[in-house]
């Protein structure tokens, strides 16, 4: 049922036993387990996969594995999958991309006949006048022919994906004949080895061998299969090497997750990863039916496919030589058997959907379906060019060969060299065995310099030298191009002539070659491509091959799915231990840096009303709290706050702020001495890991002498502030331990002691809403029961909870700024309106000569609270503060809210200094155009400045 | 510009097609002359387009533009090409908004089509202090004539319908700034316009030719160089040039030939990493950023979609790029549009950044008689290449910094104010 | 990711430590003038090849130190532990 389905083949990899149904643009096909999507389609007759991206030119298998950019298709919702590659699933729906309408009929295709106006940077000469049109219509057609498959919204996989860490000794990219040795000598040396193959059998290319190949295989397959040491993965590819050995793998097939990224640390690094045939350029080389010398090996030994009925061979090697005895025993008519080595050649072959004719260098035409190419190979030097080599080009074998490599990457088989397969795996054994013996003695190094790793075993392995004995470079002819003009990248539709017109225009490095003419920066990367355009180039300008270089080969050496590479995501949100109840209780969830946070319970203007009138209490866990001990912990705040600390008594609190070394705005809270030597410090929710950190810095790094000892305690203790007149009423019924008379306990004091009978929280009096407040530590696992036992003393008190909104209102009422709101990047510490907070005359504090300086100045913004005349209006934060009717700008609102106390809108805003005295007159710009009058007040608090309520 | 050139047209395509003759080179490879009025260091998109509004506004054409390697090499040809004026600060605005203008009329000006795309640019606000700043930049733009303002999440999903703007995401979008005039350029064809434009003016460029010292006379520091003293010329790999200006317009080696004349900058190195995946069908109207996710992406008429991100913290001169800078970027670019997870990564890149403290360039004269800086372009540099190299061009001709770029000059570190661009610059595209 | 050598913890990938620049020279500031104070803010060497710069091992000792690193390379070597 299979037409082109040969009889059964030795090294086969398909299960004739088993029959997968799926489809190709909408039309049954049936293929067997362990064929790949193009080798089914192949069986069954279809020559032509796709349309090129530019003139939309039919294309068919030239590669028959990964690399082959012809083989591009749709997989249900999946773009883009390489049919060259993809084994085949029973359901699979296959379709062609890149076609409109379809793949036999594209109306694209009439590009071809203008093919000659649209030379490479065609686009960069034309569309120019009238500009709208460019804005209007070409781009838009140019859009039209973007390549590719396409996204299927609404499916995502985001999520689904795992990752791994590893830590070889070595890891080995490549399971061909070398790879294998080099793993098992590794392993036998006593390393610990992971053996990664792309394709998803081992074997390289004597899987597609012939039979004493596929006994070499069997043997080695299964050393390295019953090594305990050495881990393979096959269907999986090692996407690159970064520095210091970090390596990427990407493993398909895996049981758990559709891809899964390995992040290994290999001691050493075994680049094996074989050879990648070439194709030729000659006139009509993209045509259905040529096919490279590989493809046609594999077609046929690997998925038994008659690749065609009448070949013409072009071989250069003896590679392409044996896919004659391949085609031969598959029955395939072999018109003319082409030798390079000799001089014979094809200059052109004709035919749209499939070859038809041949033009032979010596002038003859012949008939065929089959153009099989073996002109050579290019060494995929991808992970050595990231670990810092740069090969260099051997005319006499015609190809790259790696140069100077880092000690901890090491290079084999083909890519080294040419040899039978006993040299390859002598090579690779030889290899392994110095990857091990350099990992070894990396090991030994790290676990002695690694204080808690547990010390090595033994003394450290001898170093070996490098006495690899190098594989041959078989000389090879250097065919690059035929005596006519064809493609040299077929992802791109790129051709040799575009070359030969960049170069001329003055695109004469290959750098500036690809990104004029997009050679190789499509989806095969340079792959195919990359040596045959550096030889045009090379022609062009009359240089050595050896002084043209390549483009840059970067990672990754394979593409990588998004999904894959970003994994499940870990960015947790940051709960207090209240936060289950306010979510149980209707509270409104925000968003704010690390935390989730009630932003309000329903009606935030009546919650804020509350405070001002009964009582309410607020989470405010996420304030960074810091628990500061020891004797120069005094010195400690003097150093990073810009007021005084030395006279602090125990059992009182202090506002302060925080400036950079430039004199900005950092942070601020309070701080509170709760013993001789014992101090609790609070940051800003968003400041509390710098500040920790920087206090370390400072600590540990500038005055190591001083002796304090710092400990993170924000999200330990539950902070809890209660407000409003009646909440010492309310704490009186729950706490013991304290006095809470005023005389006793009054503002900007703490105390210790038992709250709803949980011993040891901590209570202070500080008022952010401007109300009678104390704010209690408590600590996390008890906090509920505290939280809940305010609620049900405080029922006839009329508490109620308030969130992060109301408390924003309650605090622009009392006119409390906000540090990274109300300041920014450039608000020095006058600017901030803190005026005699800052003493100059400390020895030393952080900013100490920026803050001078700034004191000095007068053309600093003032930070001022603001009044609109009409009392409705609330300007918007953000809106900005002009000169009359001009666009000067002279300031802006950086709050603002309706205060439910006073019944008007109150904001505050940086103003230019002109404008900070009381009384100035400033216009406001709406976001509506409206401009507005406002007035500077006194005092930055609009409600209760001289804090009678707070003092109360 | 360029009356002696060739002029391109949908004519001359037409005719070069029939007849199949060679088109003439956009630019020669001329030899170095012993001497010029200017040399200017580095041929990437700000040496160019110095050089040619040197030549086109000034009639100074007597320049060398040297280049360690080839022409847009570094930063021009590594960036991911996107431009816009919404900044923050009003020196800011004004500034990009002349280059925004000069990338408009490009096409026309330099007479090769560097296919501006002016698709608009959402800078997405997931939270509520994001969206106040964004509500700043769109305030401050508006006063100074830019089409900039806030939208709700139901206009971003307009805009740009591949965006999750559902509320139960770990970074909701609640809202955007959108610039309309905001967009991408083909980044390689500004250089190469510049490149044809200055040599039809008779500037040479001068390819793999390396800098490795700046001659000065009378200068405080040793040879001569550092404060007080003057330019004499260059000494490059292939010979010395004598010169009465030297202009320093690299990127990522900054710091490096600054010292060569004895300015230190302040300067640090960072790499700038950028991707690219397989084409896909064009899904991607706009340029999307995210500051609190560190990303930007545009999708260009190919179909690829082109990631950016914010710059990596280890400071270093390695440009290979490393394998978490893919994995953030997918996770960040997958929280926000999660139908993209089977699209495959094809190509990672990095490329150099000059940070200053203030996420601004230095920008002008110096404490050196002729030597002149354009440096510390941090992640702007394409941005502002245009307008850089027209006020840098001024600043050389007349020897006094220009206006626009007053804010930027060097002594701001020393004596004046930093400018305000940071808090808004993180990731700034 | 490079591997950072934390004198305390061994070697780490770097995601585990924070970068902090730079070695730099605090003056005393209270007889610093301005343009002191502001080289030791903002002017770097910046080089091209060995700088000492400070790491903080964040996710580990939360200790301050400094190693030496080639720039160019991303070779790293010991120093003197702060």
């Amino acid at each position: 049922m299979n037409p082109n389905r040969l009889p059964v083949r030795p090294g086969e990899v398909i299960d004739r036993e088993t029959s997968l149904a799926f489809t190709w643009n909408g039309r049954p096909h049936t293929g067997h387990r362990g064929d790949t999507i193009a080798s089914a389609l192949a069986a069954d007759g279809v020559d032509v996969f796709a349309r090129s991206m530019k003139y939309k030119r039919r294309r068919g298998i030239m590669t028959a594995d990964h690399w082959d950019p012809n083989l591009f298709v749709q997989v249900g919702d999946e773009p883009n999958v390489r049919a060259g590659s993809r084994r085949l699933v029973a359901g699979m729906e296959v379709s062609a991309q890149n076609v409109w309408p379809n793949l036999r009929f594209d109306i694209g295709a009439a590009n071809q006949l203008v093919g000659r106006f649209l030379s490479s940077g065609f686009y960069y000469k034309t569309f120019m006048r009238p500009k709208w049109l460019w804005h209007h219509l070409y781009q838009k057609v140019l859009r039209k022919f973007a390549p590719g498959g396409r996204i299927h919204w609404e499916t995502s996989t985001h999520g689904a994906y795992d990752k791994r860490y590893a830590h070889p000794d070595v890891l080995v990219a490549g399971g061909g004949p070398a790879g294998m040795g080099a793993a098992i000598a590794a392993a036998e040396a006593g390393a610990s080895v992971m053996l990664v193959e792309h394709e998803p059998d081992l074997g390289g290319h004597l899987r597609w061998g012939d039979a004493d190949d596929l006994a070499v295989l069997a043997d080695l397959a299964a050393a390295v299969e019953s090594h305990p040491g050495i881990e393979v993965l096959v269907d999986s590819t090692v996407t690159g090497r970064y520095d210091h050995n970090w390596i990427a793998v990407m493993q398909r097939s895996h049981e758990i997750a559709p891809e899964r990224l390995i992040k290994a640390r290999a001691g050493s690094l075994v680049v094996a990863p074989g050879l990648i045939e070439r194709p030729y350029v000659f006139a009509g080389n993209d045509t259905p039916g040529v096919m490279l010398s590989g493809a046609v090996r594999r077609l046929i030994n690997l998925w038994a496919v008659r690749p065609g009925t009448r070949a013409v061979v072009l071989s250069a090697n003896p590679e392409g030589d044996a896919a004659i005895a391949d085609l031969e025993a598959a029955g395939v008519e072999i018109v003319a058997a082409l030798d390079a080595r000799a001089g014979e050649d094809i200059v052109e072959v004709e035919g749209r959907g499939r070859v038809g004719n041949v033009v032979l260098g010596d002038g003859r035409t012949v008939s065929a379906d089959l153009v099989v190419i073996g002109t050579g190979w290019t060494a995929p030097t991808s992970l050595l060019n990231m670990a810092g080599d740069r090969p260099v080009y051997d005319p006499t074998a015609a190809r790259y060969f790696p140069n100077q490599l880092p000690d901890d990457v090491l290079a084999t088989g083909g890519i080294t060299g040419n040899g039978t397969t006993a040299e390859l795996v002598e090579h690779g054994r030889a290899t392994g065995t110095l990857a091990a013996n350099r990992a070894l003695r990396n090991r030994h190094d790290r676990r002695s310099s690694t204080a808690r790793a547990r010390s090595p075993e033994g003394p450290i392995p001898e170093s070996l030298h490098d006495t690899r004995a190098s594989l041959a470079r078989t000389p090879h002819p250097e065919c690059y191009r035929s005596s006519s003009h064809g493609m040299v990248d077929f992802s791109e539709d790129v051709s040799s002539k575009d070359l030969v017109q960049a170069s001329r225009e003055g695109f004469d490095s290959i750098e500036l070659m690809k990104r004029y003419t997009t050679v190789t920066m499509g989806p095969s990367q340079g792959k195919l491509e990359t040596v045959n355009a550096a030889a045009v180039l090379a022609e062009t300008r009359s240089m050595d091959m050896v002084d043209i270089g390549t483009t840059v080969w970067r990672p990754p050496f394979a593409p990588i799915s998004l999904g894959a590479l970003a994994g499940r995501i870990f960015e947790p949100i940051r709960r207090s231990a209240l936060q289950d109840w306010h979510e149980d209780h209707g509270a409104s969830p925000l968003l704010a840096g690390q935390w989730v946070r009630p932003d309000h319970y329903g009606d935030p203007v009546a919650e804020a009303r509350n405070v001002r009138e009964n009582v309410g209490i607020i989470d405010v866990t996420p304030l960074g709290k810091l628990d500061l001990r020891g004797p120069d912990v005094t010195k400690l705040l003097e150093l990073v706050y810009v007021n005084r600390w030395q006279k602090l008594d125990v059992g009182r609190v202090r506002y302060g702020t925080m400036v950079a070394e430039d004199g900005v705005v950092s942070d601020d809270g309070v701080t509170g001495r709760l013993g001789e030597d014992h101090y609790l410090m609070t940051t800003t929710s968003s400041g509390a890991g710098a500040i920790w950190e920087m206090l370390e810095d400072y600590l540990q790094t500038y005055r190591p002498d001083w002796n304090v000892h710092v400990t993170a305690v924000t999200g330990g203790l539950t902070s809890i502030n209660v407000a409003g007149p009646r909440c010492r009423e309310l704490l009186l019924r729950l706490v013991e331990g304290v006095d809470l008379s005023p005389d006793a306990f009054p503002y900007f004091h703490v105390r210790r002691g038992t709250v709803a009978g949980v011993p040891d929280c901590i209570i202070w009096r500080i008022g952010f809403t401007g109300e009678l407040s104390y704010e209690v530590h408590v600590p996390s696992g008890h906090a509920l029961h505290v939280w809940e036992s305010l609620l049900a003393n405080g029922e006839d008190l009329g508490i109620m909870p308030f969130g992060v909104e109301s408390q924003r209102i309650l605090r622009l009422e009392k006119g409390h700024y906000i540090v990274g709101q109300d300041t920014d990047g450039l608000t020095k510490a006058p600017s901030a309106g803190l005026g005699g907070l800052v003493k100059l005359d400390k020895p030393d504090t952080l900013g100490l000569p920026e803050l001078r300086a700034a004191y000095a100045r007068t053309d600093l913004p003032i930070l001022v609270a603001i009044q609109t005349d009409d009392p409705e209006v609330v300007p918007m934060e953000a809106d900005q503060i002009v000169d009359g009717d001009s666009n000067r700008i002279l300031g802006r609102i950086t709050s603002s809210r309706m205060s439910p106390t006073l019944g008007r809108s109150v904001c505050l805003g940086q103003v230019d200094p002109s404008l900070a005295a009381a009384g100035s007159k400033v216009t406001i710009l709406l976001i509506d155009g409206r401009r507005i009058l406002g007035t500077v007040q006194e005092h930055h608090a609009h409600v209760d400045p001289e804090g009678v309520r707070q003092n109360a | 510009m360029a009356r002696h050139g060739y002029k391109y047209s949908a004519g001359k395509l037409i005719r070069h097609g029939l007849t199949r003759g060679d088109w003439p080179r956009m630019w020669r490879r001329p030899e170095a002359r012993s001497s010029y009025d200017v040399v200017i260091i580095g041929g990437g998109l700000h040496g160019l387009a110095t050089a040619y509004y040197l030549a086109h506004n000034h009639g100074m054409t007597n320049i060398a533009v040297v280049d360690k390697g080839y022409l847009g090499g570094g930063g021009s040809g590594r960036n991911t090409a996107i431009v816009r004026s919404n900044y923050l600060t009003p020196e800011g605005v004004a500034f990009y908004d002349r280059s925004l203008d000069l990338y408009n009329s490009m096409a026309q000006d330099l007479n090769l089509n560097v296919m501006f795309s002016r698709r608009g640019h959402l800078t997405l606000a997931h939270t509520d202090s994001a969206l106040r700043t964004m509500h700043w930049r769109a305030e401050v733009n508006k006063l100074q004539g830019i089409d900039s303002s806030v939208i709700d999440p139901q206009e971003v999903k307009k805009q740009a319908p591949s965006l999750d703007v559902s509320a139960d995401t770990r970074y909701p979008i609640l809202g955007a700034l959108f610039h309309p005039p905001g967009g991408i350029v083909r980044h390689d064809a500004v250089v190469w316009g510049y490149a044809r434009a200055a040599d039809h003016l008779g500037v040479h460029m001068l390819q793999e030719t390396e800098v490795l010292d700046i001659l000065c006379e009378g200068g405080e520091g040793p040879d001569g160089k550092g404060a007080g003293g003057r330019v004499t010329g260059v000494r490059t790999s292939r010979g010395d040039i004598s010169a009465p200006a030297v202009v320093n317009c690299t990127a990522g080696w900054a710091s490096l030939i600054s010292n060569m004349a004895g300015v230190p900058l302040p300067i640090t190195t960072h790499p700038l990493q950028a991707a690219v995946t397989e084409p896909c069908k064009v899904f991607l109207p706009t340029v999307v950023v995210s500051g609190s996710l560190h990303v930007y992406v545009s999708q260009t008429d190919r179909g690829e979609l082109v990631f950016g991100a914010s710059v990596d913290p280890v400071g270093t001169y390695r440009v290979n790029g490393t394998l978490e800078f893919t994995e953030e970027l997918a996770g960040h670019v997958l929280e926000l549009m999660p139908g993209i997870s089977k699209m495959r990564l094809l190509r990672q890149w990095s490329g150099l950044c000059d940070m200053t403290p203030d996420y601004s360039p230095v920008m002008g004269t110096t404490q050196v008689d002729g030597y002149f800086v354009d440096v510390g372009w941090g992640t702007y540099g394409f941005k502002a290449g245009p307008v850089a190299g027209e006020t840098m061009a001024e600043t050389i001709a007349t020897g006094r910094d220009a206006d626009l770029i007053a804010p930027f000059t060097i002594s701001r570190f020393t004596e004046g104010d930093l400018v305000g661009e940071k808090g808004a610059a993180a990731v700034g595209h | 990711m490079i591997v950072v050598n934390c004198p305390h913890c061994g070697p780490r990938n770097s995601s585990d430590l924070r970068p902090c620049g730079e070695v730099t020279t605090r003056p005393d500031p209270a007889t610093a003038s301005l343009s002191e104070w502001r080289t030791y803010l903002y002017l770097r060497e910046n080089p091209a090849g060995w700088v000492t710069e400070t790491w903080y091992c964040r996710s580990g000792c939360r200790r301050y130190f400094t190693i030496e690193r080639n720039t160019a390379t991303n070779e790293t070597r010991s120093s003197e532990a702060s």
